[in-house]
């Protein structure tokens, strides 16, 4: 547990480490060999249209300054040069053509997402990203770790204010890692400056791209297109480790995950899913519910003292498995496990004076889960 | 013939001599300039493919 624990606070644990030195002003370089290369080419570009501005502004101010009236009180009267014309189009067509060439040299190598090592599939969801190593048994979702204290201003503002997580995506470096991005709601894209990832996640698509990371470190992104009300608030933050770790890493979520497997055909007691339920509402449901059941009205419904929650399980675990169409609640089906799921039931129905006595047993819902 | 292919690639690029204007405008029929235009837009669009699928392989 105390690993979990761990993993769980990881942020800071590896410090600032190679992530950018940057100034603020421009982007940054980066740890990819594909974002150094965008890098270089914004720069190339940049200087490009700096010389441009310079001959431009130059001729146009010199031009100001040397036929000014008091000098040239009578205006030249000649139209059209056709030499002229032709070097002023064929110039800047040759400039167009000598920048795309090796942006074009780039963009290929960015969606060659062939012979990838790991396949990761990211999904956007209203407000958190769920990762999933396919092939390997593993997924999670990641949630923001940002106390809401901080964001209601009664906190002072931590370090990584709303770009934290309480589980960060954890790659390997030196391997060609490519992800897959969809989305279950609506469009969200995630963005992670320092590997020059930008990419829409589109539900009923799937949209490619691929990292190969040069430096472990941990990399700060967020959600770049906007999704609604949380949409500031579902960073994403990479640990990149070095490929030993990343694999011992891996192994023990794949103990994880089949001894959270084993977990459902036993029985749990009150307490422990009172705890783990209690875990599970405050990273998935509170930034809705609010953390003591109140809601919000009128969209959030409260949970705290809620009667048909109370008197209905039979609606009250479909209401989260299935969601509700046409409203705000999604569907948890395929986000949280059915331990996950038993546990925030049995939590709901029992905090905040909802004193049900009621335990959801993880094997009902995996019952009701293969319905 | 030749002139109108000459005037049609000018009018692509954008920069025409004022002489060849009038002369055009004078002596040209309308119809030979849409039909040499058409055709070079066709030329154009395949080049572009050309250029793409060769990039892209």
């Amino acid at each position: 547990m105390s690993r979990r624990l761990a993993w769980l606070s990881g942020s800071g644990v590896m410090g600032l480490s190679a992530q950018a030195q940057a100034s603020g002003w421009n982007m940054p370089v980066g740890v990819t060999d594909i974002s150094a290369e965008i890098y270089s080419l914004h720069m190339t570009i940049f200087w490009i249209c700096v010389v441009i501005g310079l001959v431009v502004f130059g001729v146009m101010f010199y031009s100001l300054f040397r036929y000014r009236r008091s000098r040239h009180p009578e205006a030249a009267n000649f139209h059209e040069n056709t030499t002229v014309e032709v070097i002023w189009t064929t110039l800047p067509l040759l400039i167009l053509v000598g920048m795309a060439v090796p942006a074009t040299a780039t963009l290929k190598k960015m969606y060659d997402t062939s012979d990838a090592e790991l396949d990761v599939m990211v999904t956007g969801q209203q407000w958190r990203w769920r990762y999933e190593y396919l092939g390997e048994e593993v997924a999670f979702t990641s949630n923001m770790s940002t106390p809401r204290a901080q964001i209601r201003g009664e906190e002072p503002f931590g370090e990584h204010y709303l770009l934290e997580v309480d589980r960060p995506l954890v790659l390997p470096i030196n391997r060609k890692v490519r992800f897959l991005f969809t989305a279950d709601d609506v469009i969200h894209s995630w963005w992670v400056p320092d590997f020059a990832v930008k990419q829409d996640t589109i539900p009923g698509f799937v949209n490619e791209n691929w990292v190969r990371i040069n430096e472990p470190g941990i990399y700060r992104g967020q959600c770049a297109e906007l999704c609604g009300m949380d949409h500031g608030f579902m960073p994403i933050v990479v640990h990149a480790l070095e490929e030993d770790e990343f694999d011992a890493w891996l192994a023990e979520r794949r103990d994880e995950a089949a001894e959270e497997a084993l977990g459902v055909d036993r029985d749990w007691a009150l307490e422990e899913l009172m705890a783990r339920g209690e875990e599970v509402y405050g990273a998935i449901c509170a930034s809705c519910h609010q953390v003591e059941g109140q809601g919000m009205l009128p969209t959030f419904p409260a949970l705290a003292g809620n009667e048909r929650l109370i008197d209905d399980l039979a609606w009250h675990s479909d209401t989260v498995i299935n969601g509700v169409s046409g409203t705000a609640m999604p569907a948890f089906r395929s986000t949280l496990n059915p331990v996950e799921l038993a546990a925030v039931l049995t939590y709901t129905r029992n905090a905040w004076g909802n004193d049900t006595g009621d335990t959801v047993q993880p094997a009902q819902i995996a019952e009701q889960l293969a319905r | 013939m030749w002139q109108v292919i000459k005037s049609v690639l000018a009018a692509f690029f954008g920069v025409q001599k004022e002489r060849q204007r009038r002369r055009d405008f004078e002596e040209g029929r309308p119809g030979h300039f849409i039909l040499v235009g058409l055709g070079a837009a066709a030329v154009l669009v395949g080049l572009v493919v050309l250029v793409a699928v060769l990039v892209a392989r």
